[in-house]
């Protein structure tokens, strides 16, 4: 993105609303801040209609935050939790149908790839577990068995949290919800080893309590998929309205599951990919 | 009438993680001028999550008056 679109012409910066004057005055494009500098700048989301202590909302902050080049990024969301929030983030973004937008995503980089040929463009697809782990199953896996060339990032609430609360692909056996009373009966997706065995060069599990580790895997992501392959991120949200506890205690819940094992942080790295991580730390 | 995140200055040491916490963005303001955190009242949510991050125990929920 250019700088020139979205600075504004000389004698309207009076009428242009506050939001908008802050971001172009002080916000993170062409600037390479990171997760560390939050507070700071201006953030690339707004005040957004998620409920309060919502993970979602924060890994969604953390993501936004690390992002290599944010000027150059285009966001695919999907129906979701995650899509309430897409009208306040001021990066180019597009909504697919359900479970779709892997598939949009192929298009769209390929054809950013055309348009730009000397340009680097990153897409990077964002959905919740519904859309990734259950309805787009299909259409995520084929992006990967193909190769194309963007991140996959999953916002994991364990449930459809925008829908009342039912049960999905990605909650832990026996959890009980709202509209799944007699508890799950079967695992939790493998999904990340899914990816790993599907052709992504990188696939990782993290949660938003540790801010610099998923700014750390974020930035790889999307790096790597500029050069090598399909990359995968899975993200822990805790969702207190339909899990049922207090908002303040979602960071330690979330440090809880880390503890107990049923969430682990874990990394694959396909051999070229590591290579290219050990460039990258070369060149800093 | 709300409840909101309010920072003691005195106690804050700046360490940010506050801001590391909240899932509201542009909620907690550091300056960098006092190297202390400011709050910005009509955007909290009030969800606490600061208030138990915090481990200098500078941040309270209060009760703000409709102005």
């Amino acid at each position: 993105m250019n700088n020139k679109i979205y600075k504004i012409s000389p004698g309207f910066e009076k009428i242009m609303p506050k939001d908008y004057r802050d971001l172009v005055n002080d916000g993170p494009f062409d600037k390479k801040l990171g997760v560390k500098d939050l507070g700071t700048f201006k953030e690339l989301i707004e005040e957004h209609p998620l409920c309060a202590g919502c993970g979602l909302a924060l890994s969604k902050r953390l993501i936004l935050a690390s992002l290599p080049s944010p000027e150059n990024t285009v966001i695919v969301g999907t129906t979701g939790c995650s899509s309430l929030s897409f009208a306040q983030v001021a990066i180019h973004n597009i909504h697919s149908i359900f479970g779709n937008q892997n598939a949009l995503a192929t298009g769209l980089k390929r054809a950013l790839e055309i348009r730009f040929p000397d340009k680097t463009k990153d897409v990077v697809a964002m959905g919740g577990d519904g859309a990734i782990g259950d309805i787009g199953l299909g259409m995520v896996m084929h992006s990967w068995f193909r190769g194309e060339k963007f991140t996959t990032i999953m916002f994991d609430n364990e449930a459809y949290a925008n829908t009342g609360g039912q049960e999905s692909g990605m909650s832990q056996k026996g959890a009980v919800l709202n509209m799944a009373p007699t508890g799950k009966k079967y695992d939790k997706l493998p999904l990340p080893e899914i990816a790993r065995a599907a052709g992504c060069v990188y696939s990782a599990v993290v949660t938003p309590a540790r801010p610099k580790r998923l700014e750390k895997m974020v930035r790889r992501a999307v790096l790597l998929a500029r050069e090598l392959g399909p990359t995968y991120i899975q993200i822990y949200c805790p969702c207190p309205t339909n899990y049922k506890f207090k908002p303040s205690e979602s960071l330690k819940r979330t440090k809880d599951m880390e503890k107990s094992g049923a969430y682990q942080i874990k990394e694959y790295i396909s051999p070229a990919a590591e290579e290219l991580i050990k460039k990258f730390e070369e060149e800093k | 009438m709300y409840f909101a995140a309010k920072v003691d200055k005195e106690k804050c040491n700046g360490c940010k993680l506050c801001i590391l916490s909240c899932p509201e963005p542009n909620v907690i303001k550091f300056n960098k001028d006092d190297k202390k955190v400011v709050i910005d009242a009509k955007r909290c949510k009030n969800c606490e999550l600061c208030v138990v991050g915090c481990p200098s125990k500078a941040i309270e929920i209060v009760l703000l008056q409709d102005s």
